[in-house]
């Protein structure tokens, strides 16, 4: 195990290179370059917060951090999934060449999407301070760890749906299906308590993983004030569960996959 | 001692009519059994006993799908045996497939670093080599154009000078491989001889038997996965070289 992370370690030049080319190569030819990426959760969130602030009754000034920090969170989910679906393939040439441990591809997809989730939480951190002033210390330090757990889930998920990926190839389209059926069924768009009420729609949201990590950076940052220990407790829980599938997903292909590639 | 050591290693390969399963294919598998995709299972190596110790160089010959190229990966770790035992002490350099892995939007310069970073180099150590790789590709202002435009004799050129840069501790090389132009080709062989002297045991695969007979201590000739002969190098290449001209000659009297 230490061994296994010595070996990223020892081989970060590489993948660090990669994480770059990868956002040149997203960028290229865009003047704008970077703020590109941030083009869709921004105009996701104009739109959305036109039609909801109305619907919903919402005010605009509290309801756009909102959906913009939200949306922000579910593009690096859907980042790591989508993409990580990927990520042998895509390091392909290279599994075929030189043998390093197999985890640096999924790191290479979670650490791409990893800055773009950071961007776009700048954009809706910054908004928030300009509309309603800084928010509360404590509070907003209880995002460092979180932002360790959302890294270790991402890279975990990323490393789980690129192996299943490679062994069946149809994993791809069954989870984009069930990633389109969790938007809905996380609240996103809508504040967690408008289900919590419901009887088994409420149970859902309580222990739906991606609400908790949706609670542990909005809560600080919208409200200022510290997230609950449930939400805490549950992302946690969520994080060591796929992290420990990916470590055994990994000790039992990580020899092997080069065979199914 | 001993710095490779293969133990009755095997390779078997399945491979699937259709190219890969998928999870309803494994689903509908399991409940109708009919459905079942044909497996092939390829035996490519089959039963590899060998030692290749400090100093010494193996050369691999044998017809095409003997399961050379596939020895080669055994021995450098990117194919897990599937039976007996690999043990490689030390460091391996591999060259094979590779002109593959270059990022073709990035320029040659940055490929030179994402390959030299992949064979462990630092952003320290590369730099002094960066160079001298240049330079023995002969590339010029082509290395700072994306990769993607490049001929691909070019992308040999970059490829060769980069993978040779390394100070290889276990040297394992598939020579199969065309390098670029004529005047390349000549320069590309005095560095891989330079490079298999430099290395601590070194495995090569060619079709070139004069210059195998010449360099290696050890031959092995594969046929179909299994070894037919491995000895001293001027005896399994003029046994080699005997089957091939019988067979030329059967053949030729069977078309007559």
């Amino acid at each position: 195990m230490v061994a296994y992370f010595a070996d990223i370690w020892r081989l970060r030049h590489f993948w660090l290179a990669l994480v770059r080319v990868d956002l040149r190569k997203r960028y290229r030819r865009s003047i704008i370059g970077l703020g590109w990426s941030l083009l869709h959760p921004i105009a996701m969130t104009a739109v959305l917060c036109v039609v909801f602030s109305r619907l919903f009754n919402l005010e605009v000034r509290n309801y756009a951090p909102f959906l913009l920090s939200g949306l922000t969170f579910w593009g690096f989910f859907t980042a790591v999934v989508m993409q990580g679906c990927q990520c042998f393939f895509q390091g392909e040439s290279y599994i075929r060449q030189h043998p390093a441990p197999l985890a640096i591809y999924p790191l290479r997809t979670t650490l791409g999407a990893g800055i773009h989730f950071l961007l776009g939480f700048l954009i809706a951190t910054v908004f928030v301070w300009l509309v309603h002033g800084f928010g509360n210390l404590p509070a907003m330090l209880s995002l460092l760890p979180v932002l360790v757990l959302i890294f270790v889930f991402g890279w975990s998920l990323a490393v789980c749906v690129g192996l299943a990926n490679v062994m069946f190839q149809d994993s791809q389209h069954l989870l984009e299906v069930a990633l389109q059926m969790l938007f809905y069924m996380t609240p996103i768009m809508y504040k967690p308590e408008m289900l919590l009420t419901r009887r088994y729609l409420g149970w859902f949201v309580h222990l739906n993983p991606l609400a908790a990590f949706l609670e542990l950076f909005r809560t600080p940052l919208l409200e200022g004030r510290l997230p609950s220990y449930w939400a805490f407790a549950l992302a946690a829980v969520a994080t060591c569960v796929v992290a420990a599938l990916a470590a055994l997903a990994l000790k039992r292909f990580e020899k092997r996959m080069i065979f199914y590639l | 001692m001993n710095l490779i050591q293969l133990e009755s290693v095997g390779l078997r390969f399945k491979v699937r009519r259709f190219g890969r399963i998928s999870f309803k294919e494994y689903l509908l598998s399991g409940l109708f059994r009919r459905s079942k995709q044909a497996v092939f299972e390829v035996q490519a190596l089959e039963n590899i006993t060998l030692t290749v110790s400090e100093g010494e160089r193996l050369g691999i010959i044998g017809p095409n799908g003997a399961g050379k190229s596939s020895l080669l990966k055994v021995l450098a770790g990117i194919y897990p045996p599937t039976s007996g035992r690999r043990i490689v002490v030390g460091h391996v350099s591999a060259l094979f497939d590779i002109t593959l892995g270059f990022e073709p939007d990035a320029s040659g310069w940055e490929n030179i670093l994402y390959r030299g970073y992949l064979q462990g180099e630092t952003p320290r150590s590369i730099r002094e080599k960066m160079q001298f790789i240049a330079e023995f590709s002969e590339l010029g202002d082509f290395l700072n154009m994306p990769v993607r435009y490049y001929s691909s004799g070019m992308l040999v050129r970059l490829a060769f000078s980069i993978a040779t840069a390394i100070e290889p501790e276990i040297l394992i090389v598939d020579e199969v491989l065309a390098a670029g132009d004529m005047a390349f080709q000549a320069k590309a062989r005095q560095r891989m001889k330079a490079l298999m002297r430099s290395a601590r045991a070194a495995v090569v695969v060619s079709h070139d038997l004069t210059s195998l007979g010449s360099f290696c201590d050890q031959v092995l000739w594969l046929e179909r996965g299994r070894m037919r002969l491995l000895g001293p190098a001027a005896e399994v290449t003029a046994a080699y070289t005997r089957q091939v001209t019988q067979q030329g000659t059967t053949s030729q009297q069977k078309a007559a």
